[in-house]
């Protein structure tokens, strides 16, 4: 199977829960530039399981608000729509990964919590949007897994005998990772680039025609999550550092050793928050 | 510093956190010596977890440290000849032994070898 028709697969996606029809309506008002955080937020509270799920989502420790958020006109305010809408976009693709893939669910928001922690550092202006690039940096593999399941079972079962990234057997048997199956999704969603380009090169952050700094931040935060061992991201091994990438973000040791406790601590937070999930659902 | 459900709290243990409820209330602050009562008091008021201090509780399916240490080896065995990545390592694995073992215990290690 080539590229092309990959794309063509995406495009056309069955097995995957379709996106809420609000999406659509929300990215009419978004156009709209007088539109208000209240007005948008009135919309999306019409729907009460979507909202109870987004609140769940902004609260939660990744995103690390000291004050619980309990509107959403608030969680737009402060996490700014591109985060909103992404969550929206995503959250049935979510409840897909937590009931087939625990390990991936947790991957992903051990990710999106260390890109929190080192983009508050760095001082990037919106921190939040790091996080969410964190936690669907790998959709991908969902996608991959669901879209082509015979294609991804060999994958995996080929990486397991030869002991290989996951990674290099989904290029050696279909031609195309996860990134670009992540990035092709991301754009048919119409997220901003900003998402985009760190899920499509998270894996090769330099190579990414803009927003290297945020890219290096999801590729490092990748690498970290598998190096604490927190979650399950198809294979057990900490994948090869990009130096380009570090040498754009890179921390001193003191600083690593702060992100290595501040990173633990968050993740026990987590982990009561994927509990009371698992309890609920 | 060890995170635990409030049912396997005992007498004896230390707040290393202070205890909130999941509503974010604060009911009593790090340092406290826990009490029987004190855990019974906990409970009611809707705690699920506590963060005490040490590593007084192996958690059902949690390793030992020299587990731990083995798999933190296992995981990096692709990247050893990364020298940004092997300084990674040493930390995690530096943190693990903290965790366990204190801050006191790390140091006689390392004067030791
Ligand atoms: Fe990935
Ligand atoms: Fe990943």
């Amino acid at each position: 199977m080539d590229k092309a028709e990959i794309k063509k697969r995406l495009n056309d996606i069955q097995s995957l829960p379709t996106l809420p029809p609000i999406v659509s309506k929300l990215n009419e008002m978004v156009a709209d530039e007088e539109i208000t955080a209240v007005k948008l937020g009135k919309v999306i509270e019409k729907d009460q399981v979507l909202t109870s799920k987004l609140l769940k989502m902004v609260n939660s420790s990744f995103f690390g608000f000291p004050q619980r958020i309990s509107t959403v006109s608030n969680a737009i305010v402060l996490l700014g729509f591109n985060v909103i809408k992404t969550l929206i976009v995503t959250s049935s693709i979510f409840e897909v990964m937590q009931a087939s893939d625990v390990g991936l669910f947790e991957h992903s928001l051990g990710c999106a919590t260390a890109c929190g922690i080192i983009a508050k550092r760095r001082d990037i202006k919106n921190p939040e949007e790091v996080s969410t690039a964190g936690l669907i940096h790998d959709l991908g593999k969902i996608v991959l897994r669901s879209e082509l399941p015979d294609e991804y079972e060999a994958i995996v079962a080929k990486a397991k005998e030869k002991g290989l990234y996951m990674r290099d057997m989904e290029k050696a048997t279909i031609g195309v990772g996860h990134g670009e199956i992540g990035g092709i999704l991301a754009r048919q969603w119409n997220l901003p680039e900003r998402l985009v380009f760190p899920i499509e090169y998270h894996h090769k952050p330099e190579q990414a025609p803009d927003f290297k700094e945020i890219a290096a931040i999801v590729h490092f935060s990748d690498i970290l999550i598998r190096a604490v061992g927190f979650g399950n991201g198809g294979d057990p091994w900490v994948p090869p550092l990009d130096h380009g990438a570090w040498e754009r973000i890179k921390l001193t040791k003191s600083q690593m050793k702060e992100v290595i406790a501040e990173l633990d601590e968050k993740l026990l937070e987590l982990q009561d928050f994927t509990l009371d999930i698992k309890v609920e659902g | 510093m060890q995170r635990i459900p409030i049912k396997l709290a005992k007498a004896g243990m230390v707040l290393a956190k202070d205890a909130v409820t999941p509503e974010g209330q604060v009911l009593c602050g790090a340092g406290t010596s826990l009490s029987e009562e004190l855990i019974a008091r906990l409970k009611r008021q809707g705690v699920l977890v506590i963060s005490v201090q040490g590593h007084p509780v192996r958690l059902p399916g949690e390793m030992v440290l020299s587990e731990k240490l083995k798999e933190l080896d296992r995981r990096f065995s692709k990247v050893k000849d990364d020298p940004v990545l092997r300084a990674l390592k040493h930390l995690i694995g530096e943190h693990l032994v903290i965790e366990e073992k204190g801050e006191e215990f790390l140091e006689k290690l390392k004067k030791g070898s």
